[in-house]
């Protein structure tokens, strides 16, 4: 809109505006101002409109207004005129004016004051503003279980041009807060007439939890209307809020949400929450208003079936809510629909993934069927099992067709299924019931059944399961014309007579969906058939030959066709038939008496139907000489047998078989086999290992059965139970001959391969005699292959020597046990005299030679050996003092007078030999009791003192005389001194030395004069111990002057060396000096006692 | 009046008594108002007092498996969320005599079943896989009533007392589901603490 006076401001001066400042500025303001003052002079004459402005709220009304000039008081009356069509006028005191809407274009608009001013104003459509009315809300209400406003308000369409688009702005304000929680715009369209317009909107918070506001504006878009637009002011609020209780209450209560998503919880609280908390999780408190405040869960997890509780605590008490958090409901899936009995159609569905949700939140299913428009509301179950998620529809009469959906609603949403099926197509009978059998006759009987359900529209297939015991199945398939809840039969042919059969049932639409179940099994036996043929028989005679024994065997349930009564025998000739009582079933075998003419005997097996065919064997049999027994082995239960085609067979051939431990008739079984085979196996659970058995093969003609062949045979050979006995025949020096007896064919378990002979040396209880087993290499071994042999010799043995024989039988299964024997070959004579000559000839020449080689030299022997000793005799100073071994202490040595010997040979000691202590020595004697006690234990003497005594042994005639047979025992001091000399060190000494001094006595042991006084007083004596208790002293040598009785009292004393030693040096006094120098017995001591002897 | 002994009062006996009128008449004669539809048995405080151990005895457990039912945080703030801070709990008095501690026992008895009835039939819906729950509180409710069966009966044949006033519990149907569980908790504190007492004083 251009306000303009009559002079239109040229154009140039707004271009000047325009223009920068220049150097001219000065002049140019000058030049402004006095140009204003100029325009202020004519508008005073002329008049001006300032700010004229027109706005409208529909179009139609413009509302202009305008300032009053300058100069002209308010209140003032003027005209305003202006020029649409036609010019109008009025007249005003206030400084605005709603005119119509003016017609699009320029309009000159006057204002003619009283006192002449005027001012024109030139008014456009464009120059006017377009600024809705301010809307107002009819109603606000809020639903605070689900937190949603609803607002409601009228657009007054009917007073503004239509079509016009209207935009609604609409904000909401939480707890009269300055900010708006929510802004959203709403577009609706202005059809000509008031429309009130619906806003819902859902807050995440609940209502309750702080008062809520709205307000709106708007805004018109009318395309024909060229002025600026604006929006409208903003409405009057309305406000709605929960008008809390005493108590804090939290919100929101009981609420579903879907998992996953997130929720506010806020506590109205007059006091203060400390603890904000969702099942044990502690939470971040916002602070509403008040003591209000908020918890926010983002992703909810899916509750528990009491749903998840969220607490608020306070100082003294605690506030929660239950929220239930889970899904909405799965599409149905499996959904299946069928009729067992075409009176209802069962529809079963899998619920998918759970909700979470139960209870009154759990999801309700209803089923619609479109087509009839029927619904079926699933009733819920109070438990929940496989069997839970089943609706029923009853089938409608004359439809087939039907289009069912399945929904699924729960507080979260809904889902649904829908399927179209044909009824005839989805049947599944229930299980056949009440079956029954009818016999017909031995292989046909007639099954009924019944089967509840409407099937009058469909025919039925049905399933025949035919189960024998213990074999397989039979299944016959039947197609029948169906019928409501009727009984259907069906005959079942090909049975077996007398046979056990179990029956079951199972049906389905001839437009197969779905067997039903199996029926409950049904047991029938067949009746009965006569024997399908007639028994296989044969005959042995007694072993008097007098009677024919007929045996048969039992007809195998198959062929019976029935449980056989009796058995009928006869036998007929030529001129007579004769029949024998029945023998009733359990008994298989009959004996006649005939004679041995040709008969024929019948046997005919007999059941409850009727009697079997005759079975018919001759009574005789066709010789045959030429029989050869042959042998043969089987395998596990089997053994095979062979034969050579014979074209006069023209009926079966016959192989019977028996223990061959029986006596006759033997018959353990028989086996037929046709005319045209040549081989056989027989197999029977009878065969036993080891035991020998008897085949015979039959050829069959019309004139009877022949023997053909006899074998005997084994199952399978084992190893000889038993040994077998052995004698020995003869034994000489070098041999042994042996013989031996057959092993019992039950204990050979096989056919005898041989004997196994083994023997070594050695002697009974002997462990190497004990087994051959262990390979010795001495072991001698003779297999003995031909069994017809009985004895063996076994030569090149050893004379006088033991012998182990053993002998074993053995099989092809093995070895049987062994039997032994020891034997001992007898003594070879000439061999013992040899060894006996031999060694006496020997020494013989050795001794010869031996006292040829000792006489030719007995010159110097006796000088080497033997040489002469002076007497001591001539010598004084060899006297002992009668009292030296009356005591111990008086014990001195002997007293040296001057003597002039006749001869001295001085030896010198060149060893120094120990000094001897006082202590007990026991002698060789009593180291060896064994010795001595197998000599004379009553001569066991044991000497203990020192010094010790030679031990000699010397025929003694004065001794025997007093003591009878006594020992006389010497201790070598020698042997005492050195007792571990060797024989070697022996011969080094020098010959001088040991013929010298040797302190020896004999000492007469004779218990009969012992003295036990003197033996204690000679233990007592600690001192030097010359030789020997003296009171045992005998002087018996011949050279003593004192020899005296041997039983006197009075012993005299001398010098030892005259007593019996002429080598007796007398030992010098000197303790250091070497008491003794030489072995002990030498060979120069026996040559020098040997002329005294 | 001879007409009346002679036909009213046997008339009446047989209605009364529906076994018959050969059952045998209580030596009491009974009180209009102190009517039982059945015959009471003998030892009748015996019986009570079986039952109260009884209850006593399956109190606990049934508390336990009450809030354990509830969910958190109910199991970890038992004392919070189930304390025994009911104020319209029927008293009792383990001191009075036995016929004020048997009226006691009707009034309590009666709220408790009462109540327990609504708990069962909340918890059914609200917790429909917790069979356990749900038995025990079966127990518990059929074990109360033979109790007040008994405790009437004891009543009307000793104290000739026919009518006890009683008092039930805020019905809970339209509380929301936590102050369902709330007030359920709190009356199964409640009962716990309570039956012991109880039980100690018969």
């Amino acid at each position: 809109m251009g306000v303009y006076s009559w002079w239109k401001q040229p154009s140039w001066m707004a271009d000047n505006k325009r223009m920068g400042m220049t150097p001219a500025l000065p002049r140019l303001l000058s030049a402004l101002t006095l140009l204003h003052l100029t325009a202020q002079v004519h508008s005073l004459k002329k008049g001006a409109i300032e700010d004229f402005k027109c706005t409208t709220n529909n179009m139609q009304v413009w509302d202009c207004a305008w300032t009053e000039p300058f100069g002209i008081s308010p209140g003032t009356v003027k005209e305003v005129c202006f020029k649409d069509r036609l010019r109008s006028c009025r007249r005003l005191e206030t400084t605005n004016i709603k005119i119509p809407a003016l017609l699009p274009g320029d309009h000159e608009v006057t204002i003619n004051y009283i006192n002449g001013f005027q001012s024109k104003v030139t008014l456009n459509e464009k120059d006017v503003s377009l600024f809705p009315a301010t809307p107002e809300i009819l109603s606000l209400s809020a639903d605070f279980s689900t937190s949603t406003l609803l607002l409601k308000w009228n657009d007054g369409g009917s007073a503004l041009p239509h079509p016009s688009n209207a935009t609604w702005e609409i904000k909401v304000l939480q707890n009269t807060s300055a900010e708006p929680i929510k802004l959203v715009s709403f577009n609706t369209t202005l059809s000509g007439k008031d429309t009130v317009h619906h806003w819902n909107w859902t807050s995440d918070l609940p209502l309750e939890c702080a008062p809520h506001s709205v307000g709106i504006r708007w805004y018109i878009d009318y395309p024909r209307f060229s002025g600026s637009k604006g929006w409208s002011d903003w409405s009057l609020l309305k406000t709605v809020s929960w008008t809390p209780n005493s108590e804090s209450i939290v919100f929101p209560q009981d609420k579903v949400i879907l998992a996953g998503s997130d929720i506010t919880f806020c506590c109205v609280s007059p006091t203060k929450v400390k603890f904000g908390q969702i099942g044990s999780t502690p939470q971040t408190l916002i602070h509403l208003y008040g003591e209000s405040v908020a918890i926010h869960i983002r992703n909810i997890s899916v509750s528990e079936n009491s749903g998840t509780n969220v607490v608020f605590t306070t100082d003294d008490n605690v506030y929660g809510t239950v929220v239930f958090a889970g899904y909405p409901p799965d599409v149905p899936q499996k959904l299946n629909f069928e009729t067992h009995d075409f009176k209802e159609i069962i529809c079963t569905w899998d619920p998918g993934r759970p909700t979470g949700l139960v209870g009154p939140r759990e999801t309700d299913y209803t089923l619609f069927e479109s087509i009839s428009g029927k619904i079926i509301i699933h009733k819920r179950p109070d438990t929940l099992t496989n069997e839970s998620y089943r609706l029923v529809f009853p089938v409608l009469p004359d439809q087939e067709i039907y289009n069912f959906t399945l929904t699924g609603r729960n507080p979260l949403g809904q889902a649904e299924s829908v399927a179209i099926i044909n009824v005839t197509e989805r049947v599944a009978p229930h299980v056949p019931v009440s079956l029954k059998l009818k016999d017909i006759n031995s292989t046909v009987v007639i099954l009924f059944w019944h089967l509840p359900g409407n099937f009058a529209k469909i025919n039925l297939l049905c399933q025949i399961e035919i189960r024998k015991t213990n074999s397989e199945q039979e299944v016959r398939n039947a197609t029948l014309k169906g019928a409501e809840d009727s009984t259907y039969l069906m005959a079942v042919d090909k049975l077996s007579p007398y046979t056990t059969y179990t029956f079951r049932v199972r049906c389905s639409a001839e437009t197969f969906w779905k067997w039903s179940k199996w029926s409950n099994g049904k047991r029938h036996l067949t009746t009965e058939a006569i024997p399908s043929r007639a028994p296989d028989t044969w005959r042995e005679w007694s072993s008097d030959g007098k009677n024919l024994i007929i045996y048969w065997k039992p007809l195998p349930m198959s062929e019976a066709n029935g449980k056989i009564l009796s058995y009928n025998v006869s036998c007929s000739s030529d001129e007579e038939t004769r029949s024998l009582s029945e023998i009733l079933d359990p008994q298989h075998r009959a004996e006649i008496r005939l004679d041995r003419h040709d008969y024929i005997i019948s046997v005919v097996a007999r059941n409850s139907a009727g009697p079997s065919p005759p079975s018919k064997i001759a009574s005789t049999e066709i010789p045959n000489d030429d029989i050869i027994v042959e042998q043969a082995v089987g395998m596990g239960k089997r053994i095979f047998l062979s034969w050579h085609h014979d074209p006069n067979m023209t009926c079966d051939y016959v192989i019977k078989w028996c223990n061959s431990s029986r006596s006759e008739p033997c018959l353990m079984d028989w086996i037929k086999v046709p005319s045209n085979s040549t081989e056989t196996v027989i197999e029977s659970d009878q065969f036993q290992s080891g035991v020998r058995y008897n085949f015979y093969l039959y050829g069959c003609t019309d004139q009877g059965y022949q023997l053909l062949r006899s074998i005997i045979g084994y199952i399978e050979e084992l190893a000889p139970i038993a040994a077998p006995n052995f004698t020995v025949e003869d034994t000489s020096a070098d041999s042994i001959l042996v013989k031996w007896e057959d092993v019992p064919v039950e204990e050979l378990r096989g056919f005898l391969r041989g004997y196994l002979f083994y023997f070594q040396k050695g002697e009974r209880e002997t462990p190497k005699t004990r087994s051959f087993e262990t390979g010795h290499s001495d072991i001698k071994l003779k297999n003995i292959t031909d069994i017809s042999q009985k004895t063996l010799r076994i030569a090149d043995l050893q004379g006088k020597t033991s012998y182990h024989l053993v002998l074993r039988a053995y099989t092809h299964g093995g070895l049987g046990p062994e039997k032994s024997m020891f034997v001992v070959t007898k003594e070879n004579s000439v061999g013992l005299i040899i060894a006996i000559l031999i060694p006496v000839a020997v020494a013989v020449i050795v001794g010869v030679v031996t006292s040829i080689l000792c006489y030719r030299k007995r010159e110097w022997i006796k000088e080497t050996f033997y040489p002469d000793i002076p007497n001591p005799e001539n010598c004084k100073a060899l006297q002992f003092q009668k009292s030296i071994c009356e005591g111990s202490n008086a014990l001195k040595t002997l007293e040296m007078n001057p003597c002039t010997p006749n001869n001295v040979e001085v030896l010198e000691s060149r060893s120094i030999v120990p000094k001897i202590e006082d202590t007990e020595i026991i002698s060789p004697v009593a180291e060896r009791p064994g010795e001595g006690s197998e000599a004379d234990p009553e001569n066991h003497v044991v000497v203990s003192y020192c010094p010790p005594i030679i031990e000699e042994e010397i025929a003694n005639p004065t001794a025997d005389e007093a003591g009878g047979t006594s020992q006389v025992v010497y201790i070598d001091v020698q042997s005492m001194y050195q007792p571990q000399a060797k024989p070697e060190e022996e011969q080094d000494v020098d010959p001088g030395v040991v013929a010298g001094y040797k302190p020896q006595m004999r000492l007469p042991i004779n218990p009969a004069v012992e003295d036990p006084t003197a033996e204690d007083e000679a233990d007592k004596a600690a001192g030097y111990r010359p030789q020997a208790n003296v009171n045992t002293w005998n002087l018996v040598s011949p050279d003593s002057p004192r020899s005296t009785d041997s039983n006197s009292e009075i012993v005299s004393f001398g010098s030892p060396c005259s007593i019996n030693s002429r080598q007796f040096l007398i030992p010098p006094k000197d303790e250091d000096s070497p008491k003794s120098n030489g072995g002990g017995w030498s060979f120069t001591n026996f040559f020098q006692n040997k002329p005294n002897d | 009046m001879k007409v009346l002994a002679a036909g009213v009062v046997p008339l009446l006996l047989v209605l009364h008594w529906k076994h018959g009128a050969g059952s045998p008449l209580p030596i009491t004669p009974v009180n209009a108002t102190c009517a039982t539809r059945h015959p009471c048995h003998g030892n009748l405080m015996n019986q009570i007092k079986n039952q109260l151990t009884q209850l006593n005895g399956s109190a606990n457990a049934l508390f336990i498996s009450y809030y354990t039912a509830q969910g958190e945080p109910f199991p970890n703030n038992v004392d919070k969320l189930c304390g025994p801070n009911m104020t319209d709990f029927p008293p009792f008095h383990a001191n009075g005599t036995e016929k004020t501690k048997l009226v006691e026992l009707y009034r309590m008895v009666a709220y408790l079943s009462a109540s327990l009835g609504n708990i069962t039939r909340d918890q059914k819906i609200l917790n429909p896989g917790a069979l356990s729950l749900h038995s025990k509180l079966n127990t518990t409710i059929d074990i109360m009533r033979g109790l007040l069966s008994n405790v009437l009966c004891r009543l009307c044949n000793k104290y000739r007392v026919g009518h006890v006033d009683v008092t039930y519990g805020p019905d809970t149907s339209s509380k929301d589901v936590f102050q369902k569980k709330k007030l359920g908790c709190q009356l199964l504190g409640t009962y716990k603490q309570v039956i012991s007492v109880v039980a100690q004083a018969f």
